[in-house]
C-alpha cells in the first residue's frame, strides 16, 4: 500500500511538471494580461503613465461611439463569408471526393493560399482590386462589366475583403470537410441506394449529419477566428476605408491603443469584444449539444 | 483524498506566486530603472570627466526603407568607428509596425536609448515622461550649431509645458520633408505649352486652364490617356486649404475650423477637379497607386514630389522640375514639411553617448553627408543644403524649392499640435463623397465640424490630465 502510494505520487509530480510549462505560458501571457486589461478597461491609461480609476465610463462612451457601432457591424457583416466558405469547401471536397483525376493537384492547389502569408496575400489582393487596371476589374472587363473601384467605395469594400476571405480560407475547411467524408462508412450510402433514397437525399440525411462535428468545429473557429479580423484591414485600406466602412473591432481597437493614446478605452473594447466571442461561442456549444447524436 | 487536495493547492499557489512575481518583476525593473535616470546625471558626469575605457551600450530603433535602412545603418557603423568605446545596437522595422513596437516598449518599460519618434506625439512622451529633455546636452556642446540647423525642424521637437513649437528640445529633426510640386517638363514641351515659373505660383484658375491643355486623347481611342493632374486628398487638400486662408484648427487648438467658407470653397475646388473641370484620371478612381504609376509612366503633368522620392525619380523616363503649388485667394503658395523626430529615452544610463549618437546622425557634417549622398533626404544643416540646392545639374534642377518650402512656407499637418490626431484623421475617414461629387464641400463641413470637434475636445481632455 505504501510503496503504490509512494509510486503514485511520484507519478503526479512528474505529471504536474509536465502541464507545468503550458499552463505557465498561460498565466503569464494570456491570463495576466488579461486580467490586467480587464483593469485597464475600467480606467482612463493612455498607455505611457499612470492610470485612474474611472469606473464605467469607458463602457458608458462606447455606447454612444458612431465608430464603434460601425466597426461593429463590419466585423459581423464580414463574417457572412463564413457560410460562404462552408458551402464552397463542402461542394470542393464532394467533388474531389468522388476521385476525379488530378484530386492531389486540385487538394494543393485550394491548399496553396492558406499556406501563404496574410500579409502577401493582402498585398496581392490588394493589387488584384484596384480600380484602373487591377485583375479583378480587367476579368469583369472581359464580359463588358465594368468593375468599381474595390477598395475605394464604401459598398464594395466589405465584399472585397469577404471574398478575398473565402479565397484563403477555403482550402482549409475543404480539407478538413475530405477528411470527413472520407471516414463516413460505405455501408450507409449501400443501404439508403437499396431503399431507393436518391443523391439528394443520401448527402441530406447521411453525409450533412456524418460531418455535423466538423461543420460545428469549423463555425466555430470561424467566428473566433472572424471576430479578431486585423491584418487585411491594415494592410488593404490602412485608414479604415472610405467612410470607416472596412475597419474591424480589432482595428478599431488597435488605432486607439497604439495611434491615440487611449489604451484604457482600446481594453474596453477589448472587453465587450471577449465577452461577445465568449457568449456566443457557448450558445454554439449549447446548440451543438442538443443537436449532436452519438455514433459508435 | 486529501493529498491530492493538498498538491492542487499547492500547485496554484507556487503558480499564483509566480505570477505575482513576474508582476512584481517587471516593477523592480521599473524602479531600478527609475533610480538609473536619477543617477544618470551624476554617473554621466563621473564617466566623462574620468574618460573611462569601458564599452557603453546604447539601443537605437528605427524605421525606414530598404534605402534608408542601409544609410542609417551605414552612419550608424561610421558613428562607432569615430566613438570606439561605443557599441550602438540597431532594431529596424517596417515603418507601419514601428508606432505599436515603440508604444509596446514604453508600457514594457524597455525603452530603446535613442529613438524615432513622431513630432504629434511630442507631447504625450513629454508629459509621461518618456523623452529626455535635451536642451543642456545640446546648449553645452560646442559641435552643434543650432543656428545651421532649419528652425522649422527643431522648433517641432520643442515643448514648454502648454504649447509644441517652444520651449526646451526633446528631440532632434532626423530630416525635414517638404512635400513640393513637381511638373513633367518633356510633356509641356511636346504640348507646346509655356513651362510654369518657378517663383510665381499660378493662381487656380491659371492652373486649371494649363491642366485642360495637358489633359488629351493621345493615341485617339476615345479614352483620355494623359492627363493634368491626380492629387490624393490626404497629402495635397491642405495645400489648397491653406493657400485660400483657411485651416482645420484655430490657432489656440481648441476649435476645428473647417466650416469656414473658405475651407468649403478650397475642399469644393479639389473635388471639382475630378468632377468639374476632369483632368484627373476619372470620377471614380482618385487612388494613389494610379496616379503614382501614371505619373511614373509619364502620363500626369503635376505631381507632388518628396525628397524621399528624388531617388527613384532619379530612373524617371522624362526630365521634371518642381515648382511652387497653385495659389488660392491668399496670392500665396503653401504646402506642408513633414519630419521625424530622433530622441533619447529619460532613463537612458548613457545619455551624453544616446545625445552623441543624436547630434551624429542629424547634425554633423559627417553623418549628414552620408545620408544625402544615399539621397534619402535633404541636408538638416542650412549650409550644406544650400550648397546642395546650387548644384543644378542633378535632378530635380529646381531643388531651391524644396528649401523655399522649409523656410518660407511650409508648415506642420493639424494633427501635430494636438495630443492625437484623431480629430484630423476623421476628416479624411468620412471624405470620400466629396471627392466623388456625392456630397457637396459645404454639407460635409456643416456635419463633419461637430463630431471632429468632439474628438478635438477629448483629446484636450486628456492632454490635461496627461499633465498632472
Amino acid at each position: 500500500m505504501i510503496t503504490k502510494s509512494n509510486l503514485y505520487r511520484k507519478e503526479k509530480i512528474y505529471g504536474f511538471l509536465f502541464i507545468l510549462p503550458p499552463l505557465l505560458g498561460l498565466l503569464i501571457f494570456t491570463l495576466y494580461p488579461m486580467i490586467y486589461s480587464i483593469y485597464g478597461s475600467f480606467t482612463d491609461w493612455d498607455g505611457l503613465g499612470g492610470m485612474s480609476f474611472i469606473g464605467l465610463s469607458n463602457f458608458k462612451d462606447l455606447w454612444t461611439d458612431e465608430l464603434f457601432h460601425k466597426a461593429l457591424f463590419n466585423t459581423l457583416f464580414m463574417m457572412l463569408g463564413i457560410p460562404i466558405g462552408i458551402v464552397l469547401a463542402l461542394l470542393l471536397a464532394l467533388g474531389l471526393n468522388r476521385g476525379v483525376p488530378g484530386t492531389t493537384a486540385f487538394r494543393v492547389i485550394y491548399y496553396v493560399p492558406v499556406i501563404s502569408s496574410l500579409a502577401a496575400v493582402s498585398i496581392m489582393w490588394n493589387w488584384a482590386y484596384n480600380g484602373d487596371y487591377g485583375l479583378v476589374n480587367q476579368f469583369l472587363d472581359l464580359f463588358g462589366i465594368t468593375g468599381p473601384n474595390w477598395m475605394a467605395n464604401k459598398f464594395t469594400v466589405k465584399p472585397a475583403l469577404i471574398i478575398m476571405a473565402v479565397w484563403k480560407g477555403v482550402g482549409y475547411t475543404m480539407l478538413l470537410y475530405l477528411a470527413a467524408l472520407q471516414s463516413v462508412s460505405r455501408s450507409y450510402y449501400e443501404a439508403a441506394e437499396l431503399d431507393g433514397a436518391n443523391g439528394f437525399k443520401a448527402f441530406w440525411h447521411i453525409t450533412w449529419p456524418m460531418v455535423r462535428p466538423v461543420t460545428f468545429f469549423i463555425i466555430v473557429t470561424n467566428i473566433i477566428g472572424g471576430s479578431q479580423i486585423f491584418t487585411e484591414m491594415n494592410i488593404m485600406t490602412p485608414t479604415g476605408g472610405p467612410e470607416y466602412a472596412s475597419a474591424s473591432v480589432v482595428f478599431y481597437i488597435w488605432q486607439k491603443a497604439f495611434g491615440n493614446f487611449q489604451m484604457g478605452y482600446a481594453s474596453a473594447m477589448a472587453v465587450v469584444l471577449g465577452v461577445f466571442i465568449f457568449v456566443v461561442t457557448l450558445i454554439q456549444f449549447r446548440m451543438n449539444e442538443k443537436q449532436s447524436f452519438d455514433v459508435d | 483524498m486529501l493529498k491530492k487536495k493538498g498538491w492542487l493547492t499547492s500547485m496554484s499557489l507556487v503558480l499564483a506566486a509566480s505570477v505575482v512575481l513576474a508582476g512584481c518583476g517587471g516593477n523592480n525593473n521599473a524602479s531600478s530603472n527609475d533610480t538609473a535616470a536619477t543617477n544618470a546625471g551624476n554617473t554621466a558626469k563621473k564617466e566623462a570627466s574620468s574618460d573611462s575605457k569601458e564599452t557603453k551600450n546604447l539601443t537605437f530603433m528605427f524605421r525606414g526603407g530598404t534605402d534608408e535602412q542601409k544609410a542609417y545603418e551605414g552612419v550608424v557603423k561610421q558613428f562607432e568607428a569615430d566613438h570606439p568605446n561605443v557599441k550602438v545596437k540597431i532594431i529596424v522595422t517596417a515603418a507601419d509596425q514601428y508606432a505599436t513596437k515603440l508604444k509596446a516598449s514604453i508600457t514594457g518599460n524597455s525603452v530603446p536609448d535613442v529613438f524615432y519618434f513622431e513630432s504629434g506625439d511630442l507631447k504625450a512622451y513629454v508629459n509621461s515622461g518618456v523623452l529626455l529633455d535635451l536642451t543642456s546636452y545640446i546648449e553645452g556642446n560646442s559641435n552643434i550649431n543650432l543656428d545651421n540647423i532649419w528652425k522649422y525642424g527643431v522648433d517641432l521637437y520643442r515643448y514648454d509645458g502648454t504649447m509644441a513649437g517652444q520651449g526646451n528640445i526633446y528631440g532632434m529633426p532626423k530630416d525635414v520633408g517638404p512635400f513640393a510640386l513637381g511638373y513633367n517638363k518633356t510633356m509641356f514641351e511636346a504640348a507646346g505649352v509655356p513651362l510654369p515659373d518657378k517663383d510665381k505660383p499660378y493662381t487656380w484658375d491659371e492652373f486649371i486652364k494649363v491642366a485642360k491643355q495637358l489633359t488629351i486623347d493621345k493615341d485617339g481611342d476615345g479614352k483620355l490617356d494623359q492627363f493634368g493632374a491626380g492629387f490624393n486628398v490626404n497629402w495635397t487638400l491642405q495645400s489648397f486649404v491653406w493657400s485660400n486662408g483657411a485651416d482645420w484648427i484655430d490657432p489656440t487648438k481648441t476649435k476645428v475650423t473647417i466650416d469656414d467658407p473658405k475651407f468649403a470653397e478650397a475642399l469644393q475646388f479639389f473635388a471639382d477637379m475630378q468632377n468639374k473641370y476632369g483632368i484627373t484620371p476619372s470620377t471614380e478612381q482618385a487612388q494613389t497607386l494610379d496616379t503614382y504609376q501614371r505619373w511614373m509612366k509619364g502620363e500626369m503633368a503635376f505631381f507632388p514630389v518628396g525628397p524621399w522620392d528624388m531617388s527613384t525619380y532619379e530612373k524617371l523616363p522624362f526630365d521634371y522640375d518642381l515648382i511652387p503649388y497653385p495659389a488660392g485667394s491668399t496670392g500665396k503658395s503653401a504646402t506642408w514639411t513633414g519630419s521625424l523626430g530622433i530622441g533619447a529615452s529619460a532613463k537612458t544610463k548613457n545619455p551624453e553617448e544616446a545625445v552623441e549618437l543624436i547630434n551624429y546622425l542629424t547634425a554633423s557634417k559627417e553623418g549628414m553627408d552620408a545620408l544625402v549622398k544615399a539621397k534619402v533626404q535633404i541636408p538638416n544643416l542650412i549650409d550644406m543644403a544650400t550648397e546642395w540646392a546650387a548644384d543644378t545639374t542633378t535632378k530635380p534642377a529646381n531643388k531651391e524649392e524644396f528649401l523655399q518650402i522649409v523656410e518660407d512656407y511650409g508648415r506642420v499637418l493639424p494633427g501635430h499640435y494636438t495630443y492625437n490626431a484623431e480629430w484630423y484623421n476623421l476628416f479624411f475617414t468620412d471624405i470620400q463623397p466629396v471627392i466623388d461629387g456625392k456630397v457637396t464641400a459645404a454639407e460635409y463641413v456643416k456635419s463633419e465640424q461637430p463630431k471632429m470637434q468632439k474628438l478635438l475636445d477629448k483629446a484636450n481632455e486628456q492632454e490635461a490630465k496627461s499633465k498632472k
